[in-house]
């Protein structure tokens, strides 16, 4: 048997641990609160209001005003999902992280219980109150005889709901729900599967082969097994891993923009980040991808394979600038982003051996020992400069720490401080202002 | 409301079992007695480690603290100062 839990309002919920007077309030995760942007996650109490993760902060100002907008720590949260993750290493070592909020954990290595959907609900029981007992937190949890029931299940109760499905019960949930229901199908395939005349879960299952699989290929054949509750997908541990398909950063910006300098800055800065993600985990890629929101909310994604597979923000950029360029009609951006895909690990990867390269490698080297040793914010591409200042603030969430550092020297702090141990304020003067 | 300050305070610590923990603390010329640490979490910054710690005060005052072991140092990040 399988578990899915599912955190209920992760990063809502982490806040109203944390801060013990926010719990029965509205909540709404963000990022600054007083700047432009969208809402992370909302607390089940903000949900009646219409609020939703994604939606413009404007909007939810007008919808909850009365909400405490809490501007979100992502270390915060992955470090509470750590923790679960231990919890839940404590009943099987055959757990899968899905995501930051959500576990599949396998059953069936556990001697004598578990074995059965009645045990397997009844270990839920036992989860679900000790991650209330131990943090404070609400789960939801499916439990299924596979992953893909599993996984749906757990969205049936929610919040700190169980639900339990065999094949049997799947069908008579999910057959009569809208097609869109079915985990893996997005507005788009739902949109494909409806010109078929496909509206249901239950006319997916019995959709004729042939037609599926000329049209969507093996896709199609998995579609109808998956309308049927089937699913032979392993838990995969979390020991064993599993890499990522790629890595990407994306930020909106403060006010709708249509600076060329800015915004190429900005995608400087994304690519910055980006390949710096996949130096530290070992990654290089091979296809770069843009993302363009403008002020119409209307959204376009494009992206470009290149030769050989890079790691450096010098090869990201200069890709990601191409597709900007040719892609951009000059109207106000609202949201920009860069990620970069078809990963392979570094040391699989194909070394170029010309001198230019080796150069960049040896310039990436160094940098990288600077941030390893003072930070992300110590050392940044001079043509992100210009994001940084307008933005306000210093990327990676870097600026606590720092700006706290700069005001105890201002303010005659220090007295005590290792005298070998790196010194940030000497950094200041080659910073741009962090406030 | 949530406010964010990264002032520096004054903190006295208690070090049991191999972990440490704020028991009360000088802000803003008062002293906040910590009733509960709700939360801790740390964040690298280069090679050194912030660690934080989410606590409540006395009067259900709710608080973030940072301690920066390069100092040693602590630092008030936000504090949650009534509704908005």
């Amino acid at each position: 048997m399988i578990l899915l839990v599912d955190m209920d309002a992760f990063f809502a919920s982490v806040e109203q641990a944390h801060h013990p007077h926010l719990s029965g309030r509205a909540v709404i995760v963000c990022g600054d609160p007083s700047r432009r942007g969208v809402v992370t996650a909302a607390s089940y109490e903000a949900r009646p209001f219409g609020v939703r993760a994604g939606m413009p902060l404007a909007e939810a100002k007008r919808l909850c005003p009365n909400a405490e907008y809490v501007e979100g720590n992502p270390r915060k949260y992955v470090e509470k999902s750590l923790e679960l993750l231990e919890m839940f290493l404590e009943i099987t070592p055959d757990v899968e992280p899905f995501s930051v909020d959500e576990a599949f954990l396998d059953l069936k290595r556990l001697p004598g219980r578990g074995q059965t959907l009645e045990s397997a609900t009844e270990i839920a029981r036992e989860l679900q109150q000790r991650i209330w007992d131990r943090h404070g937190l609400g789960a939801s949890i499916g439990v299924g005889t596979n992953k893909l029931i599993a996984k749906m299940a757990s969205g049936v109760q929610k919040p700190r709901g169980i639900t339990t499905l065999d094949e049997e019960k799947f069908r008579g949930v999910f057959w009569p729900q809208d097609v869109q229901a079915l985990w893996g199908v997005g507005p788009k395939m739902s949109e494909h599967l409806k010109a078929l005349g496909i509206a249901t879960v239950g006319a997916l299952a019995h959709a004729p082969r042939p037609v599926m699989e000329e049209r969507f290929g093996v896709v199609g054949e998995h579609l109808i097994e998956a309308a049927w509750g089937r699913d032979r997908t392993a838990v995969i541990p979390y020991h064993e891993g599993v890499d990522p398909k790629s890595m990407g950063h994306e930020v909106t910006l403060p006010e709708d923009c249509r600076d060329p300098e800015f915004l190429e800055g900005t995608l400087l800065r994304l690519s910055d980040q980006v390949a710096r993600r996949l130096r530290t985990d070992g990654f290089r890629g091979r296809t770069v991808t843009v993302k363009l929101r403008d002020f119409r909310f209307r959204t376009i994604t494009r992206q470009r394979a290149i030769g050989i597979a890079i790691d450096d923000h010098g090869g990201i950029f200069e890709v990601a600038r191409a597709l900007w360029r040719e892609n951009w009609k000059g109207e106000p951006v609202r949201l920009l982003g860069v990620s970069v895909s078809a990963l392979e690990h570094t040391s699989e990867a194909q070394t170029e051996l010309f001198a230019e390269r080796e150069r960049t490698k040896a310039l990436q080297e160094a940098v990288d020992k600077v941030r390893d040793k003072l930070g992300e914010a110590s050392i940044v591409p001079a043509g992100s400069l210009a994001h940084r200042r307008s933005l306000g603030h210093v990327p990676f969430g870097a600026v606590s720490g720092r700006t706290a550092i700069d005001r105890r020297a201002k303010e005659g702090y220090g007295d005590g401080a290792d005298p070998s141990a790196p010194d940030p304020t000497q950094l200041k003067p080659r910073l741009p202002r962090e406030e | 409301m949530f406010e964010s300050h990264n002032d520096p305070v004054d903190v006295l610590t208690a070090f049991v079992d191999g972990s440490m923990r704020p028991i009360r603390f000088r802000w803003q010329g008062r002293i906040v007695r910590v009733r509960r640490v709700t939360g801790q979490w740390a964040r690298r910054e280069g090679q050194a480690v912030l660690r934080y710690f989410a606590v409540q005060g006395s009067r259900d005052d709710s608080y973030e603290l940072c301690y920066d072991a390069r100092g040693p140092s602590w630092v008030l990040s936000r504090a949650w100062t009534g509704p908005a």
